[in-house]
């Protein structure tokens, strides 16, 4: 079965990586702003805007590279159950959107809610539904 | 849609993995198949015909739902 656009296997575990490495990064850089004071300039291309632009790159980068990475055998069972997945990820972002979209106005935090849960529910749901087929296989 | 795949590898003493191998899918796709959790493609279903060497209506038949 040929899958179009995905990236090789490996990808999945780069991608991994790169989530795992920019957690510390942020957290870092969170206490030193607690240090400091958030007072940096507004703006664009300024250092806050150049270190959030990077941070969220490597996660979004790091989130896109695992969830659509090959997995060891391609057949057409794998692509029917990432497709299911696709489709519950964007059911469960719309609610998210729906309901934070209703009940807050912090528009930089929703935008950066849209970022993560399609993903992140997307790898969970996928993994979770091979995880449960790789454990029927041994019962 | 049911299928008498277990039964087959039973008569060609197969294992799901000999018939993963054969037509190049991953044994928990065969295991899937097998429990009626998913339904193969036709091309899928020709493959696994052909290894058991009998027509595809032989292995799979439809239920009273489809």
């Amino acid at each position: 079965m040929k899958s179009l656009f995905l990236f090789p296997y490996w990808g999945r575990y780069l991608g991994y990586f790169l989530v795992v490495v920019h957690i510390p990064i942020v957290l870092y850089k969170k206490q030193l702003m607690g240090m400091h004071g958030d007072s940096m300039a507004d703006g664009i291309f300024n250092g806050r805007h150049l270190f959030f632009m990077s941070t969220t790159l490597l996660m979004a980068i790091g989130l896109f590279i695992a969830a659509f990475s090959k997995e060891k055998i391609e057949d057409e069972q794998i692509v029917r159950l990432r497709l299911d997945s696709l489709q519950w990820s964007v059911y469960v972002n719309f609610l998210f959107l729906i309901v934070s979209l209703i009940f807050s106005t912090d528009t930089e935090h929703i935008l950066f809610l849209n970022l993560l849960v399609p993903l992140v529910f997307f790898i969970i749901r996928f993994r979770w539904k091979i995880f449960q087929n790789n454990r029927l296989i041994k019962e | 849609m049911k299928n008498n795949i277990r039964v087959e590898r039973a008569i060609k003493n197969i294992t799901q993995a000999d018939l993963a191998q054969a037509i190049g899918v991953s044994r928990q796709t065969i295991n899937t198949i097998e429990s009626n959790r998913y339904v193969p493609s036709t091309v899928l279903a020709l493959k696994i015909a052909r290894v058991f060497g009998k027509p595809v209506e032989e292995i799979f038949t439809l239920d009273e739902e489809d």
